[in-house]
């Protein structure tokens, strides 16, 4: 149903795009499934149809500029879909395409996106529909389904061509590679969801577990790949594969740097380092300790300080 | 990464036009390789059969000049001057710059290579020459990236690119993968423990709080509850009534 698409137009998607399909989904399925704290009487006939749509699709328009061969998709809104005609709501689309057109003079439409796991049938209608704006619109496709195994983003892209099935000239999907390209506000906010402490993480110890996760993680990541290059290095050494010169080369240029962390300069550096951690450490300590002692103090002479008020010096104190 | 490609396109070339010549037409091949001044990775060349027919024959010393490229440094070239032919000071210049590669990737310079060595291994007399060369044919050509510390009279490299691998390196360099990957292991494993280890003493704190704060609100909610019953408590409970002592006390001298 979707093969790879040799249009040889290259694909660049924004993480805005990706962000504003994902809310736009989040909040629309928050809205048709509320919290059960949340469920009152009033949502009751929404709860009737809440049942039939565990996975709303939602759909929306990408917008962006397409210079040359390369088509760079930056930011994306909203559409209604009316289930009875089972097109976008046009007259909406061209008010925004309007306000958008002030902002941002250079983008236009694209395509369109919506959610689900695969491209079905009726999207091609709504896909048809746009053709009347762009002659060759992109639809992007977010999976939703949350998949700890999968590596890489549920998002596809999928452009449309003319193949011949069956005598019959046809427009199918085919799905087409991108690549990700982000401005600097895009990957500092992409940074910032990255690494989300738990809102509740005051303690020390949290905050310690939650910091040496995401290195466990990325040493986790490291360590596969070493491992592949050691795998393939031992497989060229005993001739299950030929030698390819150029990666040796490189391979050669890489470990050449190894072991880094025996050299005297890197010695010297992190002891110092960590004799001013451990400094900073202590010195936090005894004013801890001090502050303590202090309200101790305190504490004890508000309590027995009677008396030696009441004329008697008493054995203690 | 980027030499590699430069290279790839290069080393193309060479492999076809080498592949259909011959004995004595490989010789002006040899030298243009040698000669190419973005070319610094030879055993391409040197695996193809009708290379390797050139041992033996009158030809063999430009089989061995190959081989001072793939595997060689300038001071191999001085040593053995007699049985190579004259270089030209293209290949001369190529020759240095493949004797800093072959200086870069021995393990006792790491990442810093001291002027004094360099002077040295490469011939040069001063230091304003030997940065010249460093700097024009060395860092522009891409082969390495660095920082020049004239103070400390270093150079110092993160990155640098490789040379032709000599038969008996790749079981080096299988070993140091090899460790490289037994460290990271061993470095996940005490990440492992230290995660456990700090949850483990948040929770031991978290024990001792409790107790020593749980006497607090005992003695609280039992104060509290001696209030209510009257003065005749006072005596028994040290802190709310001290204080309330203490200001009955600081208004006796008024009276």
């Amino acid at each position: 149903m979707a093969p790879s698409s040799s249009s040889g137009l290259t694909f660049k998607l924004h993480p805005l795009v990706i962000v504003n399909i994902s809310d736009h989904y989040t909040r629309v399925k928050t809205q048709f499934n509320p919290p059960p704290s949340l469920c009152a009487t009033e949502n009751a006939s929404n709860n009737g149809e809440a049942m039939l749509q565990p996975n709303p699709r939602v759909y929306g328009c990408v917008i962006g500029v397409q210079r040359g061969r390369t088509v760079e998709i930056f930011n994306s809104f909203e559409l209604l879909f009316d289930p009875s005609t089972d097109t976008l709501d046009r007259s909406f689309l061209e008010k925004k395409q309007e306000l958008y057109k002030k902002v941002f003079p250079d983008f236009y439409v694209l395509g369109w996106y919506s959610t689900g796991s695969d491209a079905e049938e009726s999207d091609m209608l709504i896909h048809k529909a746009l053709m009347d704006i762009n002659e060759s619109p992109v639809y992007v496709l977010l999976n939703p389904a949350i998949n700890h195994a999968q590596k890489d983003l549920p998002v596809t892209i999928y452009e449309s061509e003319l193949h011949v099935i069956d005598g019959i000239p046809q427009l199918i999907f085919a799905h087409t590679s991108y690549t990700i390209e982000t401005v600097e506000a895009e990957r500092i906010s992409v940074d910032h969801v990255a690494h989300l402490k738990p809102s509740d993480g005051g303690s020390a110890a949290t905050q310690l577990a939650a910091h040496l996760t995401g290195i466990h993680s990325a040493i986790k990541m490291l360590n596969s790949r070493i491992r592949v290059l050691h795998q393939y290095l031992a497989a060229m050494d005993k001739g299950d594969i030929p030698c390819d010169n150029s990666l040796l080369r490189q391979v050669s240029s890489l470990l050449r740097r190894l072991p880094a962390m025996e050299s005297e300069r890197f010695q010297d550096n992190f002891l110092m380092e960590y004799n001013d951690k451990l400094l900073v450490t202590y010195l936090a300590m005894i004013t801890n300790c001090t502050s303590t002692m202090n309200e101790m103090v305190d504490k004890f002479n508000t309590a027995y300080d009677r008396n030696s008020r009441r004329g008697g010096r008493t054995a203690f104190m | 990464m980027d030499i590699e490609l430069k290279q790839a396109e290069i080393i193309d070339q060479l492999v076809r036009r080498a592949s259909t010549c011959n004995g004595e037409s490989l010789v002006p091949i040899i030298i243009d390789a040698t000669s190419h001044p973005s070319l610094f990775a030879f055993s391409e060349i040197l695996a193809l059969p009708n290379v390797a027919q050139l041992e033996g024959t009158s030809n063999a010393v430009y089989l061995d000049v190959l081989r001072l490229f793939a595997y060689g440094t300038w001071g191999d070239y001085k040593c053995n001057a007699s049985r190579i032919p004259q270089l030209s000071p293209d290949q001369i210049l190529k020759l240095k710059q493949l004797t800093v590669l072959h200086l870069l990737s021995q393990t006792r310079y790491c990442i810093v290579l001291p002027y004094d060595a360099l002077m040295v291994e490469l011939d040069v007399t001063n230091v304003r020459e030997l940065e010249d060369f460093l700097i024009n044919d060395c860092m522009y050509a891409g082969i390495v990236r660095g920082k020049l510390d004239q103070l400390k009279r270093c150079f110092e490299v993160p990155f640098a690119a490789g040379r032709d691998l000599r038969p008996g390196q790749l079981g080096n360099m299988l070993h140091t993968l090899s460790n490289w990957l037994n460290t990271s292991e061993n470095l996940l494993v005490s990440i492992q423990d230290k995660i456990k280890w700090a949850d483990n003493m948040s929770e031991m704190d978290k024990k001792h709080r409790k107790e020593t704060e749980g006497v607090e609100e005992l003695k609280k909610s039992l104060s509290m509850k001696g209030d209510i019953g009257g003065r005749g408590h006072n005596e028994m409970f040290g802190e709310p009534s001290g204080v309330m002592n203490y200001q009955e006390d600081g208004m006796r001298p008024k009276r």
